[in-house]
Formats: C-alpha cells, sequence, structure tokens
C-alpha cells in the first residue's frame, strides 16, 4: 500500500486484513521503518536532527533489509500474504524528493522481492491535507520535510514536501506497474475493488483451515 | 575539483576540499591500527593537521552495528546498509568537513574492505559498489598486503581469533582456526580484486612494522608534495607482486537479487 500521508491507505489496508483472516489466509502485516533493530538509531538520529539525506535514505534501507530477510523473505516461503504497509516505493518518492540520485536509490532497493501487487492511493494533495489536519495536532521535523529548509512553518514544509512526493509517486506509476486506487472514492467502494484484485491473485497462498 | 565513484550526494559541494584524504587499507590483523598510530605523530611533527577515522566509529550508527553484530543475527544485506549507513555517517560529519579545512584524513579502511567482505558474504559485487558509489575518489589507497599463511600467527598471538573476521557467520559448523583460514583466504582474493580497479598502492605488509612504516612515509610524502596534481589516485609506485592468493572466491547462495 502506496500513496501519501492522508490517502486513507492504512485504512485500506486494515480492512483487507480482517477478510484475509476471515477467508482464512495466513496473513501478516509489516510496517516501514519498523524493525527492532534500527528503531533507536533511527529514534535518536531524527530526535537530533542528526540525519542528512544520504544517511536519513540508508538507515531506512537498512531497516528495510532487516525486515525483508528476517520477516517478509521467511513469511512469503511459508505461503503468508504479506501485507505491507508502504515499501520500496515510499523510499524512492520521498528519498529522491531529498535530492537523492534517482537511480541510485532504486539499484540500492534491487534486493526488495518484487511485489504480488502494489496499489497506490491516488489523492489529490489539498484533500490529503484536510484529512490529515481534521485529526492531527501538527508535523515532526523529518515528517514535514523541515531538513530541506522549504519552509520554517511546520505545516507549510509538510505540504510542499509531500507535493514533492506525489510527484514522485506520479512518474512511478508506469515505471513500476503501480495499481491506481482513486483514494477520493467511499471507502467501501475502494476496498470492494481491492478485494477483487487481491483474491485473483490468491492461488498459491496458504489458506488455513480453521480460521482464527 | 574532486571526484566521487559515481552520485554525488545533496549538498556535497566538491570543490574546495584541500585536504588530503589517504587510506590505509588491508584485512584483520595486518597492522593497519599500528602504522596509523605512528604515521599520525609523524605527519604531526610536520605541522600537519590530522584526523584519523575508521569503520564503525560514526556517531548516527557506530555503537548500533557493535551492539547487533554481538547478536549474531544481521542479514547479510542488513549489514551491509548498516555500514553504508555508518560510512555515509562519517564521510559528510568528519571526512569531509575535515578536507574542507584542509587536514589530512588518515582512514583505517574505506570503502574497499566494506565491498570485499560483503562480496565473500555472497552479496552481488555490482550491488555493493553502486551502494558506495557516492564515496569520494581519496588521493591515494596503500594497501597492506599478506598472505594468510603470515596472517595467522599475528591474529593468534595478538587478539586471537573474533567471530566475525573469521567468517564464522558463514561457517558456523568449523572451528574457529579453521573458518578464519577459509574466510581470509576468500578475503585476501576479494582484496586482489580491487587492486587494479580502485588503483591500490601495494606495500609488503610480511615485512617488519619500521620497514612497512618507511614504505608508508615515503608514499604519504609523495602525496602530499603533490600540491599541482588533481586529487585522484596515480599509478602504483610499488610494483605489484604476484605472491598474494590467487582465484576468486564464490560464494554461490546470494543474497542480493539482481
Amino acid at each position: 500500500m502506496e500513496g501519501i500521508d492522508g490517502s486513507g491507505k492504512s485504512t485500506q489496508l486494515t480492512l483487507l486484513h480482517q477478510w484475509l483472516r476471515a477467508e482464512g489466509y495466513g496473513t501478516v502485516f509489516s510496517e516501514w521503518n519498523s524493525s527492532p533493530l534500527v528503531r533507536d538509531i533511527t529514534r535518536r538520529g531524527k530526535k537530533k536532527k542528526m540525519l542528512t539525506p544520504a544517511s536519513f535514505c540508508l538507515i531506512h534501507a537498512t531497516d528495510f533489509a532487516d525486515r525483508m530477510e528476517h520477516n517478509i523473505l521467511p513469511l512469503l516461503k511459508a505461503g503468508a500474504v504479506v501485507l505491507c504497509d508502504r515499501y520500496i516505493y515510499t523510499a524512492f518518492a520521498r528519498d529522491v524528493a531529498r535530492g537523492m540520485d534517482p537511480a541510485w536509490v532504486r539499484e540500492l532497493y534491487a534486493f526488495a522481492v518484487k511485489p504480488t501487487l502494489a496499489f497506490y492511493f491516488r489523492v489529490p494533495l489539498d484533500v490529503a491535507m484536510k484529512r490529515l489536519m481534521n485529526g492531527r495536532s501538527g508535523f515532526k521535523f523529518y515528517e514535514a520535510g523541515m531538513d530541506l529548509g522549504l519552509s520554517g512553518d511546520p505545516v507549510e514544509s509538510f505540504e510542499l514536501f509531500q507535493g514533492q512526493i506525489l510527484k514522485e509517486y506520479e512518474k512511478m506509476v508506469n515505471e513500476f506497474e503501480l495499481t491506481v486506487v482513486d483514494a477520493t472514492l467511499p471507502i467501501e467502494e475502494q476496498q470492494s475493488r481491492m478485494r477483487q484484485l487481491v483474491k485473483a491473485k490468491l492461488a498459491q497462498a496458504k489458506r488455513l483451515r480453521v480460521a482464527p | 575539483m574532486r571526484s566521487t565513484y559515481g552520485v554525488v550526494l545533496p549538498g556535497m559541494d566538491l570543490e574546495n576540499l584541500p585536504g588530503k584524504l589517504i587510506v590505509i587499507e588491508g584485512t584483520d590483523g595486518v597492522g593497519r591500527s599500528t602504522q596509523i598510530g605512528l604515521l599520525k605523530p609523524w605527519l604531526e611533527q610536520q605541522g600537519r593537521a590530522v584526523v584519523d577515522t575508521g569503520m564503525t566509529r560514526s556517531k548516527l550508527a557506530g555503537k548500533g552495528i557493535k551492539q547487533a553484530k554481538q547478536g549474531h543475527t544481521l542479514g547479510r544485506v542488513t549489514l551491509s546498509l548498516f555500514y553504508a549507513t555508518d560510512f555515509a555517517d562519517r564521510l559528510e560529519n568528519e571526512i569531509v568537513p575535515a578536507l574542507r579545512a584542509g587536514f589530512v584524513v588518515l582512514t583505517d579502511r574505506y570503502i574497499y574492505s566494506l565491498i570485499a567482505r560483503a562480496v565473500v558474504r555472497g552479496i552481488e559485487p555490482a550491488w555493493i559498489r553502486n551502494v558506495y558509489s557516492f564515496a569520494l575518489v581519496p588521493d591515494a589507497v596503500f594497501y597492506l598486503r599478506i598472505g594468510v599463511e603470515d596472517l595467522i600467527p599475528r591474529v593468534v598471538f595478538s587478539t586471537g581469533f573474533d567471530y566475525w573476521e573469521s567468517g564464522m557467520d558463514l561457517h558456523p559448523s568449523e572451528d574457529m582456526y579453521d573458518s578464519f583460514h577459509k574466510y581470509q583466504t576468500a578475503l585476501l582474493a576479494q582484496f586482489e580484486n580491487l587492486v587494479e580497479e580502485y588503483q591500490f598502492r601495494v606495500i609488503d605488509a610480511g615485512q617488519d612494522i619500521p620497514a612497512v612504516f618507511e614504505e608508508l612515509r615515503k608514499g604519504i610524502s609523495g602525496v602530499l608534495a603533490d600540491h599541482d596534481q588533481a586529487p585522484g589516485p596515480t599509478a602504483p609506485e610499488v610494483p605489484i607482486e604476484k605472491t598474494a592468493p590467487g582465484g576468486s572466491p564464490r560464494v554461490e547462495n546470494k543474497a542480493a537479487g539482481s
């Protein structure tokens, strides 16, 4: 599941997860930036604002590699359905928006398994901003791209940064054959379309005899 | 102007880096840190400001790598990227500022050790070279060359066998000696593959400490005297001998997909 913040991808992911479990598929969730190996370093680096575009990029790649080697690959071998909240496309979008070389970053992640399906939740920036501003009090330094010096105001910086990221996502739609979901549609409509597409790909996944 | 091995990191100005970047490379236990310990005061006596740096010393990731390695649970790609993070942090926050200020940067290992180690562990050579293609091309790389038979007594009588330096992650069923022998043989062969590609100046590290030191001094004096020359490794002054372990090892199971 890919898309800018406020695209609604986490909501859709939760619904998809519930459905797959109910259908009896071994389903596991894997979240961006969640490996215990580098969590402390990332947290400290962000808190102390020590991260440059390069080290930001590489620490996230390390995190992803750890999840790939110790989590995603073994799970796929076991026949599980692995649902990823963000994948390598997030890195491509963010790192390139931070000025990293696009070809270099793509090669950096060449060890990643090509996903069975990659959904991209397309949403206009103003719609995403409206959704986010409803439930949030503020943005963190790196989240808002404050390291880029786009603006001294976190909200404005966030919006500018998200705009850059959105541009990068749009470039990737054809390059990586992302499945575009119109994230302005009603939630149920998006979900039912996703379920159809996922169902068509589930032939090889392991189904449990008894649903948990 | 300086150059990199490929990409240039955002915000990295390659102009006005008047310092010198000198790399001491070589395998574990070959005497790199001993030589750096001698070179630093020697350079300082000549009025050169020196910064010495080495692997896993970054503020950002150095401690984390050491802790993670204690657990012996790192995947091969993960370990490579962890090192790359450490390297990027040191390059941007230590090496480049020092070069900008006109320091002589003496670095204990550089990207070459990291490439050699990764390839021995089955990482795709082209992939790991791309990862480190943001590295600055140094002014000189001195490679302390040693054969595995000469290396073993040095390691045994100084620090003993280390888990990672013995490649125990690759040969868990072997004893430390056998594993060390196999791993270092493979690693040295990888270093040999890099000699020409990265224009190493080879020094026979089988000699005693003062002799190696003398060769290094001679080489470094040449680099420092070379004011007019554009930075970048020049042809090796010391002829490359062909006594090093031959053959190139291949670890079959690849971690990095293409």
